[in-house]
């Protein structure tokens, strides 16, 4: 004879548990939907052709972001370069090449913590290294510090996905008689390059909004510049700056260069999403 | 299953190949994951231009031995081989050897379908690239070739250039055996090649390999004893790390000499 009792429990137990998943997930989707809704609210407004024509004003003339949207794709591209190379270098030694040995131990260690390190620190570790011996701030050193921002998340990324691969196709390409260096460039890779480029896109994600390592490295600049050894306009130091002034025109130049910062991401995701699924196909 | 083993318990009936015709020759090889050791000093021959199939049951050793042949557990730290395995004259398992270029002579087809992420044409072209340096035209019938003689031609003549992975399994598996056969091996080891596949491609890869027959030489382990029946010139049946009986497929399925042998194609055990 079955407990209807037993069964009753069990499906309370399970209705309450899925009930407090549903209410979890509900105020986290509400949260994500106040900021988005505030961001376009408030950004949109804001947003006009001067936004991408004109620099950054002096309070109470007219200006726009021109400077600061430039200044962030020179970093932003030049520190996803940088890490990029370094991050899928390193995570493919660490995923292919270094076992159980001490050394790779360590290094994925290391990386582990940097990946969770604050980013004010990494600012203020490159102001030391970047900035105070050459005596000034510079875009140089903004990329540098958001490049070490970047690299962690790659290597993991990189060694997580090629760790997913199936050690038959390591071994069928080793078995033709490939050397495994060039098995791991020409199949593991592209077998792994959704993997990969999703590891490089939440890299994106994580440094194109960074504030606080800008405020040591790049600092701001207040005019239209492709200089990048001196200090480098930003959107995220402009945020910074004007959503703390008292000027409403600044406030509102502020949620513009918020809104294009996640407009962005947003794209770069879907274009590369995109691409990653065509070359599956393909 | 912590079985006592000793010489007495394993009774080995061990033909060997005529005189001159052995293409691979091993003598007392033993394998070692790490400390487990996996082969107990197999001794036996693959003749040249012939099909050889090892049967057993699970975990008996006949990937193993077979991962042996082309040095693909180097790829493993903490497993190794001693021993000799004789291929040309030299003991492959000694020496400075140069694993690629020792893994391009002694190809290998794996159980589960492994095409690699680009085109059909660019699979089975990826190997002959890393050795020879063919034009263009050259280079295209070589790829023809190698699909015709793996029977995939046909079906994909005209998609060369769309994604290997897009195939079906059977077409894949043949897929992976064109792409071995265009490097131009002297062996082609396959590894329970046909166990993913439905018997339709079974029976395809069946008649590819008879034809293969002509030009390589062929070791394919196997648990479809028909399959070995039907194909194989020679078989070797082994048993936890042994080489318990080696002889003609005919002997062995229709004479063995083995009482295990015997209770195994028989189907009383295994």
């Amino acid at each position: 004879m079955k407990s209807k009792v037993l069964i009753a429990r069990r499906k309370a137990g399970n209705a309450i548990f899925v009930g407090f998943c549903w209410i979890t997930a509900a105020i986290a989707l509400a949260a994500l939907a106040a900021i988005l809704f505030s961001l376009f609210k408030d950004g949109i407004g804001a947003l006009n052709l001067q936004t991408f024509t004109m620099d950054t004003p002096a309070a109470g003339s007219p200006g726009g972001l021109r400077n600061a949207i430039v200044g962030s794709i020179m970093m932003c591209a030049l520190a996803m370069v940088i890490a990029v190379v370094i991050g899928v270098l390193a995570g493919t030694w660490l995923a292919e090449y270094a076992g159980d040995a001490v050394y790779g131990k360590v290094v994925r260690f290391v990386n582990d913590v940097l990946l969770s390190a604050p980013s004010i620190l990494i600012g203020l570790a490159i102001y030391q290294l970047l900035v105070a011996p050459f005596h000034g701030f510079s875009g140089l050193a903004g990329s540098v510090a958001l490049a070490l921002l970047a690299t962690p998340v790659v290597t993991r990324t990189t060694e997580d996905v090629l760790k997913l691969q199936p050690s038959a196709l390591r071994e069928a390409g080793v078995a033709l008689g490939s050397p495994l260096a060039s098995t791991i460039r020409r199949i593991l890779w592209r077998s792994a390059n959704t993997g990969i480029l999703t590891g490089g896109l939440l890299a994106f994600a994580r440094i194109s909004g960074e504030t606080a390592p800008l405020l040591f490295t790049a600092l701001n600049n207040q005019f239209f510049s492709l200089n990048m050894t001196k200090p480098t306009a930003n959107l995220p130091s402009v945020i910074f700056q004007g959503g703390l002034s008292a000027f409403d025109d600044l406030r509102n130049l502020a949620w513009a260069g918020a809104l294009i910062i996640a407009v962005a991401v947003l794209g770069v995701n879907i274009i590369a999403r995109t691409l990653a699924r065509e070359n599956r196909q393909s | 299953m912590n079985v006592q083993a000793t010489a007495e318990t394993y009774e080995s009936y061990v033909e060997r190949l005529p005189e001159g015709s052995a293409k691979l020759d091993i003598r007392n090889l033993n394998f070692y994951y790490g400390k487990s050791k996996a082969l107990h000093g197999v001794s036996t021959a693959f003749g040249e231009k012939q099909i050889t199939a090892l049967i057993g049951p699970s975990g008996c050793g006949k990937s193993t031995l077979l991962r042996t042949l082309n040095r693909i557990y180097a790829l493993y730290p903490g497993q190794r081989a001693e021993g000799e395995i004789i291929f040309d004259g030299e003991n492959i398992l000694e020496g400075k050897q140069d694993l690629s270029a020792l893994r391009a002579r002694i190809g290998m087809v794996f159980q589960k379908p492994t095409p690699f992420p680009m085109s059909i044409y660019d699979n089975v072209a990826y190997g002959v690239r890393l050795y020879e340096n063919l034009g263009r035209a050259d280079l295209d019938a070589r790829v023809e070739e190698s699909l015709r003689k793996a029977a995939l031609w046909d079906e994909v003549k005209d998609k060369l250039h769309t994604s290997g992975q897009g195939l079906s399994g059977g077409q894949q598996q043949r897929l992976c055996v064109a792409r071995g056969v265009a490097v131009r091996p002297e062996v082609i080891l396959l590894d329970e090649p046909a166990s993913a596949l439905d018997p339709i491609s079974t029976a395809k890869l069946e008649e590819t390999l008879l034809e293969l027959k002509a030009d390589h030489t062929i070791v394919i382990v196997t648990h479809n004893l028909g399959q070995a029946a039907r194909i194989s010139d020679y078989t070797g049946f082994m048993f936890l790390g042994r080489m318990i009986e080696f002889t003609t497929t005919e002997q062995l399925f229709t004479n063995p000499r083995g009482k295990r042998t015997q209770d195994y194609v028989t189907g009383r055990f295994g």
